[in-house]
């Protein structure tokens, strides 16, 4: 991951952290982005598939646009596409290019955000505009007031404990740019969500800070109602489905958690071993140097043990970037999946409230009042929105697990890999027979 | 090396096969009549047919760690110039975790036990060695053994440590090689004790590694309870992870052997080292006694010629009590001339002696250096095969689990 052998896809990247004058001076969408899409180094399940037919090069994704092509979100694509039956895609969002910014006031990061669309909503092909971390939780706080009914995705921690973790490493900002573009992409993913207005002003504004001061008030329908829902009504029958994906829920979290915490483990016995590894090999080192003729089979023990080392510590660092986080996304995930839940539980709380207030006023219109019809519409849209999400969300949680289980997996045979091929090359060279002095 | 030849009386020579086939715990009274429990080796040796390579068994007993230790210092002192086999250690050292340094615990005993019979085909092999009536006894004779040995009055003919210390500082010309070896013998003990300390770290830590993964196989099992259709997938993943954290144990008792290999040339670091002090004690004797015969012909020449060069009490006394009669010089220098006759005898034969010692000595190291690049390369690819055999069976169970998340 860092300066190591040239990998299968190029990438631009992590690779350079320049200094840039202000993002959203110089860049413009007008730009001819086309052809220069970068993709996304997920160089693991690119082996994992080891089908070098997946990995396409520029053009020869549907549409004819040039998208990103990594084997994994063109992976990703096809089977989401199986599950929109057919519909062809039409808008493709990536997320690339940090830049480190240095201003007077603070230093961050931006990323360039690149969106490929036929949609009518957007006024042009093709976007390419900067945003920060900032702008992301702008875009998801959006979102969750304007769709409370959906589940949004969610976003890599905020805050980050300074002095522990460096923000400006590339191994965390290229974590971080990951996370950023999985985020996108799952909106992107998603029929209703993919089409809110917050969404598309966050892809082309060039200048995001204007409307968020404009305070846009564009809230769907539902979403305005909802905001105003009263707390505080008790619920009386959850319904089956959504209690058992509560259950559900609660369960998978503790369960991640679990393995977070094991795999955290792992990897600290893991930098222990190699630790002692680091000085275990030398040793034979210098035993050889005392030696005449075992001398090159000691040296040859001791570069073995070297590479073994060298391979371990890939492996770690594998497991930190790329396993670890994506683990804490799906229990941030699960987290907000609970609100939602919460959420719906109020809608129909009130609904049952209201609805029993009628029954006890004891009159004898025949019809529901208007309000309370209301309310039930509300409660039975919530209802049928967090179903639809909760299978998608399902089903996007099968395969993303799926492609993380399995890339462990690989990094592991990858480190075994190495390791054989370093014991196997030093055979030979210990059953030589020394030539006469 | 499983044929051995050695001698009954001299007269003959026999193949024989050594084993020591078998460990047993006993109790009995120590030398301070107080219980103690200790570990009985059966050894059992074998006669070699010529016709038609079968084997006979010719005898057999039991003997325990201190019985061995007995025959090896008497191997000592009565070969000062070879190259001992070491014994394998008395008390477990160099351990990680997981092994248990108590004496009584079934593998460490398991790993004497090889060590002992490795000490026996060694000492069997050897050219020398094989040839000693005390070795042959301790494979044959049980009982009386023991006395058998103190009668040699070995331990009388041992050098102490402090004349071997004495002569070390004080030797002044010793054979270069022998310096070399010795330094070389230093050197080496260091770093296998580092090489060993370290390698049990290693192993420790490796452990570690491999045993946390168990806890996957838990946890996947009760995630699988409510996932409908990774369930099944992250079921049998889970199996294989619990296979992955089962596999050390045996991984890392294999490593033990290779950890014994690096352990006897660790202690055949002290052999060499003892057969440089008897190098350094026959140098030094040889150098004192030549001192001392240069010292009595320089006092009879003066006493011959009546000139004092050096200052001796004789000389003070003579001069403060009065001349010695010339009867009485005469006297001291006939009794002298023995003495310098005597010394120069014994002389000759003390520089034919380290002669032989540095010849035959050498002989043994260069036979010695011979096996130790042969069998430390062994060990080496041994070392080598052992983790070729556990990366395969980690890239086996990791392609398991991997065909496991597949099907989820």
């Amino acid at each position: 991951m860092s300066g190591g052998p040239p990998k299968a896809l190029p990438s631009t990247g992590p690779q350079s952290l320049r200094d840039m004058p202000h993002p959203l001076a110089g860049s413009s969408s007008e730009e001819a982005v086309g052809g220069d899409s970068t993709p996304s180094p997920d160089l693991l399940t690119a082996r994992s598939f080891g089908d070098k037919d997946l990995i396409l090069p520029n053009g020869g994704t549907p549409a004819g646009t040039a998208s990103p092509a990594s084997s994994s979100s063109l992976l990703n694509r096809l089977q989401l596409d199986d599950d929109m039956d057919g519909e062809t895609r039409d808008l493709f969002v990536t997320v690339d290019d940090p830049k480190k910014h240095v201003c007077t006031m603070e230093t961050y990061i931006t990323y360039r955000i690149t969106t490929k669309s036929t949609r009518v909503e957007f006024d042009l092909p093709e976007y390419s505009v900067r945003r920060r971390y900032q702008d992301f939780d702008w875009l998801r706080n959006k979102l969750e007031e304007s769709q409370p009914t959906h589940l949004i995705p969610p976003l890599p921690e905020k805050f980050v404990v300074k002095g522990v973790v460096d923000r400006f490493s590339e191994e965390f900002v290229e974590t971080r740019r990951k996370a950023l573009d999985k985020f996108l992409k799952r909106i992107t993913d998603h029929p209703v969500l993919s089409f809110n207005e917050h969404f598309n002003v966050f892809l082309t504004a060039k200048d995001l800070n204007a409307h968020k001061k404009q305070g846009m008030a564009l809230l769907t329908r539902v979403g305005e109602s909802v905001k105003h829902v009263a707390g505080g009504y008790k619920l009386r029958n959850r319904p089956l489905e959504f209690a058992a994906i509560g259950e559900y829920l609660d369960t998978f979290a503790l369960k991640l958690g679990t393995i977070d915490r094991i795999a955290q483990r792992i990897i600290k016995e893991e930098i222990e071993y190699l630790v002692e590894l680091r000085e275990y090999g030398p040793v034979y080192s210098t035993w050889s140097a005392l030696e005449a003729e075992l001398a090159e089979p000691l040296e040859g023990v001791s570069a073995c043990i070297g590479n073994c080392s060298t391979a371990l510590e890939e492996l770690t660092d594998d497991m930190t970037e790329d396993f670890l986080p994506v683990l804490r996304e799906y229990i941030l995930y699960s987290d907000s999946m609970k609100s939602v839940l919460k959420k719906r539980d109020q809608v129909q709380a009130e609904y049952e409230a209201k609805l029993e207030a009628v029954a006890l006023r004891k009159e004898e219109r025949p019809k529901v009042p208007a309000d309370v019809e209301k309310c039930q519409d509300r409660m039975e849209c919530f209802n049928a929105d967090l179903k639809a999400d909760m299978e998608r969300w399902q089903n996007n949680k099968r395969q993303d697990f799926r492609q993380l289980l399995m890339g462990m997996a690989d990094k592991n045979i990858q480190y075994y890999e190495k390791c054989l091929l370093a014991w196997e090359s030093i055979i030979p060279l210990l059953q030589e027979k020394q030539e006469a002095k | 090396m499983n044929f051995l030849h050695m001698t009954e009386n001299n007269f003959s020579l026999k193949k024989i096969e050594i084993s020591v086939s078998e460990a047993e715990k006993r109790t009995g009274r120590n030398a301070m009549n107080m219980q103690e429990t200790y570990t009985a080796y059966l050894i059992e040796t074998r006669s070699v047919e010529h016709s038609d390579g079968q084997s006979v068994l010719t005898d057999s007993l039991w003997r325990r760690y201190s019985e061995f230790e007995l025959l090896r210092n008497y191997l000592l002192v009565y070969y000062p110039h070879i190259v001992v086999p070491p014994l394998p250690e008395k008390r477990a050292e160099f351990v990680w975790h997981k092994l248990s340094a108590d004496n009584m615990d079934p593998d460490f005993v398991e790993r004497r036990r090889i060590g002992l019979e490795n000490f026996l085909l060694r000492v069997a092999s050897h050219p020398i060695l094989c040839r000693d009536k005390i070795f042959y006894l301790f494979l044959t004779q049980e009982g009386n053994w023991k006395e058998t040995v103190n009668e040699t009055g070995f331990q009388l003919k041992a050098d102490s440590r402090l004349k071997a210390l004495n002569a070390t500082f004080r030797v002044k010309n010793p054979d270069k090689r022998f310096i070399e070896l010795k330094h070389y013998s230093d050197e080496l003990q260091s770093v296998i004790s580092h090489l060993l300390r370290v390698r049990a770290r290693v192993a420790d830590r490796l452990y570690g590694v491999y045993k946390v993964h168990g806890n996957y196989g838990r946890v996947f099992s009760e995630w699988s309870a409510i996932e409908k259709e990774m369930g099944d997938g992250l079921q049998s993943a889970g199996h294989h992870m619990d296979v992955y954290a089962a596999s050390i144990d045996d991984i890392l008792e294999d490593e033990e052997h290779y950890a014994d290999q690096l352990k006897e040339y660790l202690f055949y670091a002290e052999a060499l080292r003892a057969v440089c002090r008897k190098h350094e004690l026959t140098q030094y004797d040889l150098e004192t006694a030549a001192q001392d015969l240069a010292a009595k012909k320089q006092q009879c020449e003066e006493l011959a010629t009546g000139t004092v060069r050096t200052f001796s009490l004789k000389g003070m006394t003579t001069k403060l009590f009065g001349q010695e009669t010339p009867e009485q010089r005469e006297a001291r220098i006939k009794m002298l001339e023995e003495q310098i006759k005597e010394g120069e005898q014994q002389l000759k034969s003390k520089n034919l002696e380290g002669r032989e010692f540095v010849k035959n000595a050498w002989a043994d190291i260069e036979r010695f250096k011979e096996q130790k690049n042969h069998d430390l390369k062994e060990a080496l690819i041994s070392y080598a095969v052992m983790q070729i055999s556990m990366c395969k069976k980690g890239i086996q169970v990791w392609t398991n689990a991997k065909e496991c998340f597949s099907k989820m």
